[in-house]
């Protein structure tokens, strides 16, 4: 059959127009109802990783190393918070990364049950089913009583709290509320660390030079000096949502990551100190410890890598 | 020097050594008030406490949350702002702040303070919950180094120019102090 060029025109307009609102109705996740208690199932199908094999993956995958995954600022239960956790999934087959640090703002907005499905529970089921611990720091938007009581985020009821794999330390704190009590815990527990790696992880980062919030000073000049006296080797934040690697400053690499799930484009002042910063896209890290080397791999919610490279330990 | 200006010297001294324990005294009373009434809120509020423990359920712990801020909001019907941060002690804490922001880390303190998350306008009222929804901004440590020790369940919380005492177990705002924090 015939057509005219007008018609044939509308037809293929409307033929698009139909594939975009099918393709977002698809994409978008599904409504609560409010009726069905916690039962939060988004409906979100996402686009198929690549094979295994087909991934790229800079860490070196040693025997007997601590590899782990970070995520910070991430529980916005959004579709790109989604698209990250199935990254993380894919690498995770490949990589067989065995836990996750959260940099904070675990559960954006409020904190309904609903709210703990929706925002971790569900974006995370793959990682959780396969048996990956994930271990959160609190972040301004988190509740300090709840998060830490909630038994998936490891906190084991407390506020802040360390944790060993390997021969790494792990130092959770908050740093929304480093009182005096939480600076002498952090003393004595950083002393009496056997671990030949300190790692602290906590919201808010001492250095880097974002917009939005920048530098929070008054902590630096609270834990730095610790930090210092006890030999830390890396730290990671969230907070401002972008990724930035920092040079080392006093021997110590900082890392910044906050785009997990929310996002802040353009964001970056000058900074001499920045080695890398990414901020068009949300991101996650792969982070691998052996002997004396640090080995990272920061990656996009499109799969491609951002940065990646390999850290000698800095002898204090 | 001559025996005047000796004899002026030494009243002087002595003036100082007999203001001086006065002057901490005054000091002592009012954080020891503070500490007084933050332990008739803790032991009111003990009684009616749930001893909350790690879950899996955040429909449990939201729960018992919701309990701990009915039952603590029972226990003080007549709260109401001053209940802890009587005029005395208020004027203890203003001192306090305004000595941290004047001291050497002052502009770190204010710096952290403006690079914290805006806020919308928040009304806050006493024995009233702090909106979950809104994020609590980040207190200065330094700003923590000055102020009197909180139990672990309480913690102080700046929200816009006010000092918030906050009740993480019930999410409750036990009191404030509105322009606790002078303007630079």
């Amino acid at each position: 059959m015939k057509q005219n060029r007008p018609t044939m025109y509308r037809s293929a307009v409307l033929f698009v127009a139909a594939c975009v609102f099918a393709l977002a109705g698809h994409l978008r996740p599904a409504q609560a109802d409010p009726k069905a208690g916690t039962a939060f199932v988004p409906s979100t199908v996402l686009p198929q990783e690549p094979a295994a094999d087909k991934l790229d993956i800079r860490i070196p995958l040693l025997d007997k190393s601590v590899r782990f995954a970070v995520i910070g600022d991430s529980g916005t239960g959004d579709r790109a918070q989604y698209e990250v956790a199935q990254r993380m999934e894919a690498y995770r087959q490949a990589t067989k990364f065995d836990f996750v640090i959260m940099l904070g703002d675990n559960i954006y907005g409020s904190h309904s049950p609903r709210d703990f499905v929706k925002k971790f529970e569900q974006p995370y089921k793959p990682l959780l089913d396969a048996g990956v611990k994930f271990y959160a720091s609190l972040g301004n938007h988190d509740d300090p009583d709840n998060e830490p009581l909630y038994k998936p985020f490891n906190m084991g009821g407390e506020r802040y709290y360390s944790f060993r794999k390997g021969e790494v330390g792990f130092f959770a704190l908050d740093s929304n509320y480093m009182d005096p009590r939480q600076l002498s815990w952090l003393d004595q527990n950083l002393k009496n660390s056997q671990g030949t790696w300190k790692v602290c992880f906590f919201h808010h980062p001492l250095y880097n030079d974002g917009r939005h919030h920048g530098t929070d000073s008054d902590l630096r000049a609270q834990v730095l000096p610790l930090f210092q006296r006890y030999g830390v080797n890396a730290v990671f934040s969230g907070h401002e949502h972008v990724y930035e690697r920092i040079k080392p400053e006093k021997n110590i690499y900082y890392f910044v990551l906050g785009n997990s799930g929310k996002l802040m484009t353009h964001d970056f002042g000058e900074f001499r100190e920045r080695v890398k910063g990414f901020d068009s896209d949300q991101s996650f890290m792969l982070v691998e410890i052996a002997g004396d080397k640090l080995y990272f791999q920061t990656i996009g919610r499109n799969g491609e890598t951002i940065d990646s490279g390999e850290l000698p330990r800095i002898h204090q | 020097m001559g025996r005047k200006a000796c004899r002026k010297w030494m009243s002087l001294g002595l003036f100082s050594i007999l203001l001086v324990p006065g002057a901490i005294a005054q000091k002592g009373d009012a954080a020891g008030e503070f500490h007084d009434r933050i332990d008739n809120y803790l032991s009111a509020k003990k009684k009616q406490d749930i001893a909350k423990k790690p879950t899996d359920s955040p429909g449990k712990l939201a729960q018992e949350k919701q309990q701990t801020a009915e039952k603590t909001q029972a226990a003080r019907p007549e709260a109401q702002r001053g209940d802890i941060f009587t005029p005395a002690v208020t004027d203890y804490f203003k001192k306090q702040i305004e000595g941290t922001l004047r001291g050497p880390n002052g502009d770190k303190v204010r710096a952290s303070l403006r690079h914290a998350e805006p806020l919308p306008n928040v009304q806050l009222q006493v024995n009233a919950k702090y909106p979950s929804n809104l994020p609590l901004q980040s207190t200065p440590p330094t700003l923590l180094m000055n102020l009197p020790p909180l139990p672990k369940k309480l913690q102080y919380r700046i929200v816009g120019s006010a000092l918030v005492l906050y009740d993480m177990s019930s999410g409750l705002i036990v009191d404030f102090i509105p322009g606790a924090v002078p303007a630079p």
